[in-house]
């Protein structure tokens, strides 16, 4: 509303995000996991005494280093760039809340990047135990930022107290912040044995990748082992329309947590039987399944969490398409068009209303909607009459839970109805069953009606 | 027409806008330092790239350079996250609205700088594999980042320019707009690039010293080619920071020209570091270093005065609501204070003489 409304063509804003959003994921959890695995592993190896074990250490951290600095520090940055693009004022918010707990970040960043690099030029040049150290605080600074990350992640779904009293320490240790960092750390264990499959699985030696290859398999199933009692307890502290959208309140959400589970469950019996039971029979194109597996795995969970927390960006506090919940009395009043800054009419067009009806699609419904591609509008309303399209109109927050109230005055209404109306053709009907309603609908509608 | 201006966020800064100011300059320092180090690099190692099909030198001068380039990038990056949040914190109503107005050239950076991060890797590992093709990759690197640097001005030119939004954003869809090229801009984008090819031939000759046991011929050789790069650079950027200068709004421009004695002082002091920096470069390049280091940091000085004077019809970042995080902020500085000690305790460990290390190796149970 306060910003110019960037309508990427058939993904939409959220998925943009949400495509980056999915591949950092992926890289960081294992930028964190993997930081715990090299120096475990580097000090099992020291104390079996087993140099083919260390060699196997050193081209996995470089493997790491390729993946990590450069894919996850770089989509890290690409995550901050989207959110900004389609979200400004939530992103400004979080960040006027939030802004030391980003700069103490970014100091942890620092020191990560700096020991990664330190390690990993450092196989030749420092002794086993300052080597050994330097993972290990690789590792702390890794698993740090993931845990001030989280703080801010979880507040935007669980901003619990800080809605009434507006502190830092109320927004970041907020309901959702410790179960959700539990969470995150068992996947992150259970990702670093997912990436040490793959490298294993290269290994030519067969005695030693039978070794990493089971024990990389440990890693992954100690790490699933953990996430059902966190996610218990994280569903436990969320509000309670986010805990019933996946429980069949939306369809899409409740197939997608699904799918979360199977896909979970596969990596776990795929991983048990698989490397654990059978490591001798196991090879790199296994372990790119179990890879896939683990990446559908977060893609979904990601989609998941991101869809619970409609029709909310900050819960109870601003809605995805950025209007504060308290504003809500004004927009009305004012109209939506005359409160937002960005469009190219500020009142209704009664000429065009339809061309006004687009304006207030791009102001309250692009955050989430595209025309064409992702969540498409003109699917949603195909064969839909204007009775039907004003009646959710007035209605959207109570019929479907997961979006927020249509603000606006009547005239804005019945634009957009106008522009929703001109997506499809109208159904023929045979006879009006309310003929004062569709005496309701303007010329200019019909008109509309026949355009692509 | 009034220009249209995001409102800014209804909630307290954390902070006094003097003390975001103060850290906002003083990262974007260090990120320029290493950013001017990246882009010169780039460009430099594509030469020597082309060079070195004939010139055994130039050869190993890039195979030399790229070593470092890794943690030139991620450092680079990683510096410029803090300027950026708290430009984001002080000028969020600004910022946001130039980069969604260039919304795809603007998400086209970051995956530009995955392409050429990776180039600079592949560059690094398979140099010699590559044969001619090397120079190609690394061409194309340098491109990358000379254009992320352009699409970087022209995002920063915007933003403070706001009775400009609303014109873009009636004559193109949002996002589409692929930023200005006016005249004002391209001076500030060659301002910038000059000043990184000259930075990026100071760091070739302050590196090639580590050179001066394993291969003195080349480090004498490339300590004279850093030089020629460095005063070359420096002396073209007396032309085109005037030309920069000259692209200002003529208030801004006269405010560094006596209107404002501390602006001029600044802008002086400047100048005179460069020249100095110049004079002792060739034969103390750490002396030129320090200087141009000077310049550098009064330059990023003189760029946030002029943010502030071209935004100053609009806002003032001293009007908006306060309510300090103090707890938080001392919790940010020891922190920084602790991160700094560990990564200096870790260089320490790892640049520290090899007849100090030797002790330890026989400590270690490494199969080589």
């Amino acid at each position: 509303m306060n910003y110019p409304v960037w309508e990427p063509p058939l993904l939409g804003g959220g998925l943009v995000i949400g495509i980056i959003a999915i591949l950092h994921v992926f890289v960081s959890h294992f930028a964190v996991g993997g930081g715990l695995f090299l120096p475990i592993t580097e000090r099992k190896a020291y104390r079996e005494n087993n140099p083919a074990l260390l060699e196997y250490v050193k081209s996995h951290s470089t493997f790491f280093v390729l993946v990590v600095l450069v894919f996850g520090a770089v989509s890290g940055v690409g995550i901050w760039w989207a959110i900004g693009l389609v979200n400004p004022e939530a992103t400004a918010t979080l960040i006027h809340v939030f802004v030391w707990g980003w700069a103490i970040e970014w100091v942890f960043f620092l020191v990560e990047i700096a020991a990664a690099f330190i390690y990993y030029y450092g196989w030749d040049r420092l002794d086993a135990r300052t080597h050994l150290l330097v993972g290990w605080i690789y590792f702390a600074a890794a698993w740090l930022s993931l845990f001030v990350i989280n703080g801010i992640l979880a507040f935007m779904l669980t901003p619990g107290k800080w809605l009434e009293t507006p502190s830092f320490a109320a927004a970041f240790f907020n309901p959702g912040m410790f179960p959700s960092c539990l969470i995150r750390t068992a996947v992150s264990v259970a990702l670093a044995g997912v990436y040490a499959l793959v490298t294993a699985a290269t290994i030519r030696d067969v005695a030693l990748r039978i070794e990493v290859v089971r024990y990389a398999a440990k890693w992954v199933l100690a790490g699933t082992l953990v996430i059902p009692f966190a996610g218990l307890w994280y569903i436990a502290v969320l509000p309670p329309m986010a805990r019933e959208l996946p429980m069949g309140a939306a369809p899409a959400v409740t197939i997608l947590t699904g799918l979360s589970i199977f896909f979970s469950l596969l990596v776990v019996t795929f991983t048990y039987f698989g490397p654990y039971q059978h490591p001798r029979y196991f090879n790199l194109t296994f372990a790119f399944l179990i890879a896939v597996l683990a990446l559908s795995v977060t893609g979904v969970t990601e989609w998941v969490r991101e869809a619970v927390r409609k029709p909310y960006i900050i819960y109870d506090y601003m809605y995805a398409n950025t209007l504060r919940v308290a504003d809500v009395p004004r927009v009305r009043q004012q109209g939506v068009l005359s409160a937002a800054r960005w469009v190219h009419q500020h009142t209704v067009d009664m000429e065009k209303p339809e061309v006004s009806g687009r304006e207030v699609f791009r102001v309250e419904c692009a955050s989430c909607h595209t025309v064409d591609g992702y969540n498409s509008i003109r699917f949603a309303v195909k064969g839909w009459s204007a009775e039907m399209i004003d009646y959710l109109l007035l209605h959207l927050n109570e019929l479907k839970g997961f979006m927020p109230p249509m603000v606006g005055t009547d005239a804005e209404r019945r634009a957009l109805r106008a522009w929703l109306l001109s997506l499809n053709p109208q159904p023929a009907m045979r006879e009006p069953a309310h003929p004062g309603v569709q005496a309701e609908v303007p010329t200019a509608d019909r008109a509309g009606a026949t355009k692509p | 027409m009034n220009p249209v201006i995001p409102a800014p966020v209804p909630v307290p800064l954390p902070a006094p806008a003097w003390l975001v100011q103060a850290l906002l300059v003083f990262t974007f320092i260090l990120h320029l330092l290493l950013m001017n180090l990246l882009v010169g690099g780039g460009v430099m190692l594509a030469l020597s790239s082309y060079l070195g099909r004939r010139d055994p030198r130039h050869r190993d001068l890039a195979r030399r350079v790229v070593r470092v380039m890794p943690p030139v990038v991620a450092f680079t990056i990683t510096m410029g996250v803090a300027p950026l949040l708290f430009l984001q914190l002080l000028y969020g109503q600004f910022f946001y609205t130039s980069s969604v107005l260039i919304a795809w050239a603007w998400l086209a950076v970051v995956l530009l700088l995955v392409v050429a991060y990776y180039g600079i890797y592949w560059f690094n590992f398979q140099q010699e594999a590559l044969g001619r093709r090397a120079f190609w990759v690394m061409l194309a690197t340098a491109l990358i980042l000379v254009r992320i640097m352009m699409t970087y001005n022209q995002n920063m030119s915007f933003l403070e320019r706001p009775q400009d939004f609303y014109p873009r954003f009636l004559e193109t869809p949002v996002g589409n707009y692929l930023g200005s090229f006016d005249a004002g801009t391209m001076a500030r984008f060659a301002h910038f690039l000059t000043a990184a090819l000259a930075v990026g031939g100071l760091g070739l000759v302050l590196l090639a010293r580590a050179w001066r046991e394993e291969a003195p011929e080349l480090a004498h050789w490339a300590r004279r080619y850093g030089v020629r790069w460095f005063m070359a650079g420096t002396g073209i950027e007396f032309l085109v920071g005037l030309w920069f200068l000259f692209s200002l709004p003529a208030e801004i421009r006269n405010s560094f020209l006596g209107a404002d004695t501390r602006a001029t002082a600044i802008l002086v002091v400047a100048v005179v570091l460069a020249v100095l920096a110049m004079v002792t470069a060739p034969r103390s390049p750490v002396a030129g270093a320090v200087a141009i280091v000077g310049t550098i940091s009064l330059m990023a000085v003189i760029r946030h005065l002029v943010r502030i004077a071209r935004l100053r019809p609009y806002f003032d970042p001293h009007a908006l609501p306060v309510q300090g995080q103090w707890v938080v902020f001392a919790i940010f500085v020891i922190l920084l204070l602790v991160g700094l000690a560990t990564v200096g305790w870790m260089l320490y460990r790892f640049f520290r003489p090899a007849s100090a290390r030797e002790g330890f190796a026989a400590t270690r149970h490494t199969s080589r």
